[in-house]
């Protein structure tokens, strides 16, 4: 069984408390931690700002896509935008021994999902799905 | 997100409500540096209301830590939320702030 969520919101900053209050409310629906609402909440919201930030230059035009989807295994986001295409170097979380302003997003979502990955079929712009496993109540 | 300014006992406090990301951390960021340009001695951040911060607003602040270093000036947070508490220590910037539970504590030390 499976259940899912399509949302679409503007390329703003304005909108990432949107996804924020979204994010947390599916997994509140689906009785996560609260511990792990927090954590979700903060990755889904890294990674919208790092599309505005680099897929998309800033451009607050653009649209962002969040399809979430849960099952009794996984809890799965995969966020979609039309940018710039991410190329490997680009990503990468940063060494955190080095305290500057900075590369924390992607550290944040990589120790929040078990999966980090960039579909390479993608043509225009990014498909970038996020996998944790746990066990979900559905 | 909203920033008051208040005195205590002769020291600056930044008091932050709300969410701290990518849309309101400039907002911070132009706060912050208002009071680094004039090298205000102490800057004591009161935590108490916020709600929510990312690494565009964890950043923010070690970019202003750094500033106030280079003059020896000091910035201090007080009455965080054990939420805002763990993205901090999610970060591993936590021990690189000076973190005090009360204001008292932190225009104490």
């Amino acid at each position: 069984m499976k259940d899912s969520l399509v949302i679409t919101i503007p390329s703003h900053p304005k909108f990432l408390s949107v996804t924020r209050a979204v994010t947390g409310r599916i997994g509140e629906l689906y009785e996560f931690a609260e511990e792990t609402i927090e954590e979700i909440k903060l990755a889904v919201d890294e990674a919208c700002a790092n599309v505005i930030k680099h897929a998309y230059k800033g451009d607050t035009s653009k649209k962002i896509v969040l399809k979430y989807s849960v099952t009794r295994d996984a809890f799965t986001v995969i966020i979609e935008d039309s940018g710039i295409t991410a190329r490997k170097g680009m990503i990468k979380g940063r060494n955190l021994d080095d305290v500057r302003p900075g590369g924390l997003g992607v550290h944040f979502i990589k120790k929040v999902f078990d999966t980090f990955q960039f579909d390479k079929r993608k043509g225009k712009g990014n498909r970038l799905t996020l996998i944790r496993h746990m066990q979900i109540k559905i | 997100m909203k920033i008051m300014i208040n005195d205590y006992k002769g020291k600056t406090v930044v008091i932050i409500s709300g969410d701290i990301d990518m849309y309101s951390s400039p907002d911070l960021r132009e706060q912050l540096m208002v009071f680094i340009g004039k090298k205000t001695a102490f800057l004591s951040v009161d935590f108490t209301m916020v709600s929510y911060i990312d690494s565009s607003g964890i950043a923010t602040f070690v970019e202003g830590l750094k500033c106030m270093k280079a003059y020896g000036g000091r910035l201090q947070f007080f009455g965080i939320p054990q939420g805002i508490l763990e993205i901090f220590r999610f970060s591993k910037l936590d021990n690189v702030f000076e973190m005090y539970g009360t204001i008292e504590d932190a225009v104490n030390s």
